[in-house]
């Protein structure tokens, strides 16, 4: 009999299609949860709840059979994924832990009391006065970044140079929460604005240990005062030592938040004193930009994150991409009515680059950050050098014209 | 003895085009070039190939000046339907119009048999489910079992609808 694996997928996700290829190449036998009541017929879909994880992990665990590992596609089943992985006795994170790794206030106190290394913070709780801003950042010192403690995606970051600006940006990011029906208790971030190369991690964990399998590099990276993650390239082309300290940092991090298994995607700054944790999340890369990856054996991320959580070894120490490849978010400019991205054969003619992919359907109203937390699309490229890869990118994101109303 | 124009394809379809058409789960090779016109073969999901033929060509005519059409082995103009190939549409069109379109028109969707060849049946998602993020759930887990378990010729279901032109998604991606 196959290996069964119950996958809890969210409505709205990127990345459903991707775990479905992936189960499907690797021969297993699929169960799918989702919050998404689907017209599918064949083999119903078992309805999920992540708001009332408790109540809807029971009804999932008493109605999906037996299955040999639970997997969440998403963030949105993170929580839900590990109760149901609970009541089944499969391995999975500590509930707490998932919740640790979704709350950013509660990573940074963590990582403090573990002495990892992460930029000066203070919390604001909500509702809390304008003075109480001012004092925080004062604290934090200038220049400062106002985040919430909930959002992803960079929506509800902002760079603050003085006092008044720290306190527009709490504002203002109060008002993206409410609009984002975020709960209404919840703190804001003030920490110190860390200078330097940024690059994220993504990894397994196997018993609490991180390997790392791929390492981009983000050269565009802005100073702000949005923080807009548009252009990943890998494999990172800073030194090996640098490399080997922040996926040590990135490791003990997941570590003290107590995450034990499955996928994390980590986000660090190289400072003068070294890598120092910006966030990680207990998910793989979002949106479309795994696709920018193939292992060894042709094999996708979807494909090692579901090995992983059947227990298999995750393959380490080669190079993780055949060859250096890289994806360019492409970024909404303004607010508006998305009509067209024009350009598109432009870009695609670039070479190097293998695919241009349009996300948000035409016709879409559209918001930048920090309000917004969605990109127009994907553009992948692969080359021979890291280097050729991000010159591809940025010709080819010059090429793009969107055109928002 | 491989053509030049066959070697310089195959080097542009490495380097610009697998890696794209892996990722949708399907890998195509070069079968035939000459006089200007490549012919390919795609293995896995033909589904994943067909939308984006168009953009494959565009890729290589500029990767490659000689290439001046390509072409889809199998996907060109079908000759005309054995009976079984045409039983095979009918019959898989009758079930989704009696078992998945009604309860798929919830969701301003709707599903049609594009084409069958080889034991493929090439369905079209239009409406509510062109561009859902949850299109490859619903075929997966509903219409391939559905159709396997009535028509047992089948040889599998490909996807050739154009995603990411739909307008109206039910379920859209959109927030990373």
């Amino acid at each position: 009999m196959g290996r069964r694996v119950l996958l809890l997928v969210p409505a709205r996700s990127y990345r459903a299609a991707d775990f479905m290829l992936a189960a499907t190449k690797m021969g297993l036998d699929l169960t799918v949860a989702s919050d998404g009541a689907l017209p599918t017929g064949g083999r119903p879909v078992i309805p999920a709840h992540p708001d009332d994880p408790d109540r809807s992990a029971g009804q999932i665990a008493s109605c999906c059979g037996p299955v040999d590992a639970v997997v969440a596609t998403d963030t949105p089943m993170l929580l839900l994924a590990a109760a149901v992985a609970d009541r089944l006795g499969l391995p999975h994170n500590p509930v707490g832990a998932v919740l640790a790794a979704s709350d950013k206030a509660r990573q940074r106190q963590l990582w403090a009391d573990a002495g990892v290394a992460q930029p000066r913070y203070e919390t604001v709780p909500a509702h809390a006065p304008a003075a109480a801003v001012r004092r925080a950042a004062a604290a934090t010192g200038f220049p400062c970044v106002v985040k919430a403690v909930s959002l992803s995606a960079s929506q509800g970051v902002l760079r603050a140079d003085d006092a008044a600006e720290a306190v527009r940006a709490a504002t203002r990011i109060r008002r993206i929460l409410a609009a984002a029906r975020q709960r209404a208790a919840e703190p804001l971030l003030v920490e110190d604005y860390l200078p330097g190369p940024e690059l994220s991690i993504d990894g397994l964990l196997t018993g609490g240990a991180l390997t790392p399998v791929a390492v981009f590099d983000k050269p565009a990276m802005p100073d702000g005062p949005t923080f807009e993650e548009t252009l990943l390239v890998t494999p990172s082309r800073l030194a090996r030592h640098v490399l080997a300290a922040a996926v040590r940092t990135a490791g003990h991090a997941a570590r003290e938040l107590g995450l034990q298994t499955g996928p994390v995607h980590a986000e660090l700054r190289v400072t003068a004193s070294g890598p120092a944790m910006l966030e990680l999340a207990a998910r793989s890369i979002g949106g479309l930009c795994s696709r920018a990856l193939r292992f060894p054996g042709d094999k996708s991320l979807e494909e090692l994150i579901l090995a992983n959580a059947l227990g298999e070894p995750v393959p380490a120490g080669s190079p993780p991409a055949p060859r250096p490849s890289g994806v360019f978010m492409v970024p909404v400019a303004r607010a508006g009515v998305l009509r067209a991205v024009e350009g598109r054969s432009e870009a695609e003619a670039v070479p190097g680059i293998t695919g241009v992919t349009i996300t948000i359907p035409l016709g879409r109203w559209v918001r930048p950050l920090p309000d917004g937390d969605q990109y127009l699309g994907f553009v992948f490229a692969e080359a021979v050098t890291p280097d050729e890869v991000e010159k591809a990118l940025t010709t080819a994101s010059q090429r793009l014209r969107p055109v928002i109303e | 003895m491989v053509s030049d124009l066959a070697a310089e394809v195959t080097a542009a379809l490495a380097r610009s085009i697998l890696p794209s058409v892996i990722a949708r789960g399907a890998s195509v090779r070069v079968v035939a070039a000459r006089d200007g016109v490549v012919t390919l073969e795609a293995d896995g999901s033909p589904g994943a190939v067909l939308p984006i033929l168009g953009r494959i060509e565009a890729q290589l005519r500029a990767a490659v000046p000689a290439v001046t059409a390509v072409r889809l082995a199998g996907a060109d103009p079908e000759p005309p339907s054995p009976p079984e190939t045409e039983d095979l549409s009918r019959a898989a069109q009758r079930i989704l119009d009696a078992e998945a379109n009604p309860a798929i028109a919830a969701h301003r969707g709707h599903v049609a048999v594009d084409s069958v060849s080889d034991g493929w049946v090439r369905i079209r998602l239009e409406g509510g489910c062109q561009g859902c993020s949850l299109a490859e759930v619903t075929i997966r887990q509903g219409l391939e079992p559905l159709l396997r378990a009535r028509l047992p010729a089948m040889t599998g279901v490909a996807d050739v609808t154009d995603h990411e032109a739909g307008t109206d998604p039910f379920f859209s991606p959109e927030k990373r």
